[in-house]
């Protein structure tokens, strides 16, 4: 409530403007905070040798909508980083399946040595779980490694 | 020379630091816009729903059995003839077959010790030569 020329000196010496010199080290701050929160994958990758196929495709599906299978040599099944029996892959896929409203898409990764008979006991449990899209994760064959063999 | 001429420089002898926040930056934003994360890559099939079974005659199924050693057994319909093969040759078999025959099946029936990779062969044929009318079952013993 200054009088205009009034003979009131401003004693305020406070810069008007927002101090910007640490605007860099908010945002780094901020980066470096959600770079340690951020989860990618729920599951760690456990060494299965890939099956080859030439006509493998992308899986066109959000990476949250894709529930991954490992099958190893002795028929062991991992899911979300817990082993299970095969009887267990039934009632494990179906609250999964459900919880995605039927959109889940099950990639089974299964080692190239895997005998099939496993491989079958998984597609019948998935049957049993409902669920209809699977897809068989494979590396991508060249054509020429084809030709050599 | 400078020291006798008295000569002061004004130019700094320190790198300008107030730049780099800018750079990182940059660089940040280059990298978020050019990264990609590897999509998993497979063969894609749909499941039968459970208790669906469909009544398919004899004369329009092509039966592909493998055998534990990769050597695929193949028999056209109610035939007993036997014509083997590799996995890689049923890619053009399957071609011939369909245009032979547009309603055709592959049913592929696996030896239960046949290694997993034999069975990808051939269903890697059978999408190659976009087959869609695919049966995946375990090979019973007789």
């Amino acid at each position: 409530m200054s009088i205009k020329g009034g003979g009131f000196q401003k004693s305020s010496k406070a810069s008007e403007e927002i101090p910007a010199s640490s605007l860099a080290d908010i945002a780094f701050l901020l980066l470096i905070f959600f770079m340690v929160t951020t989860v990618f994958q729920s599951d760690r990758d456990r060494p299965i040798e890939w099956p080859e196929a030439e006509a493998a495709q992308k899986i066109d599906e959000k990476s949250k909508n894709i529930l991954n299978i490992w099958m190893e040599r002795d028929g062991q099944v991992y899911i979300n980083d817990q082993g299970y029996s095969m009887d267990q892959v039934t009632t494990v896929v179906a609250p999964l399946y459900a919880a995605t409203e039927r959109a889940l898409v099950i990639s089974i990764r299964a080692d190239r040595e895997v005998p099939y008979i496993y491989m079958d006991q998984v597609q019948k449990a998935l049957v049993a779980a409902g669920v209809a899209r699977v897809v068989f994760a494979s590396q991508l064959e060249q054509k020429m490694q084809r030709e050599r063999r | 020379m400078a020291v006798l001429g008295k000569k002061k420089r004004k130019v700094s002898d320190g790198v300008p630091m107030s730049s780099t926040a800018d750079i990182a930056f940059l660089l940040l934003i280059f990298f978020l816009v050019t990264t990609t994360f590897p999509k998993d890559k497979g063969l894609s099939i749909v499941l039968p729903e459970e208790g669906e079974e469909a009544q398919v005659s004899q004369k329009n199924i092509l039966h592909l059995i493998i055998m534990p050693n990769g050597i695929v057994d193949v028999k056209r319909g109610e035939s007993q003839q036997i014509q083997q093969m590799r996995p890689q040759e049923i890619e053009g078999l399957w071609r011939q077959e369909v245009t032979a025959n547009p309603n055709i099946i592959a049913a592929v029936k696996t030896h239960p010790d046949a290694p997993y990779k034999y069975m990808i062969d051939v269903l890697d044929a059978l999408h190659s030569a976009n087959a869609v009318r695919i049966s995946l079952q375990l090979l019973e013993a007789n």
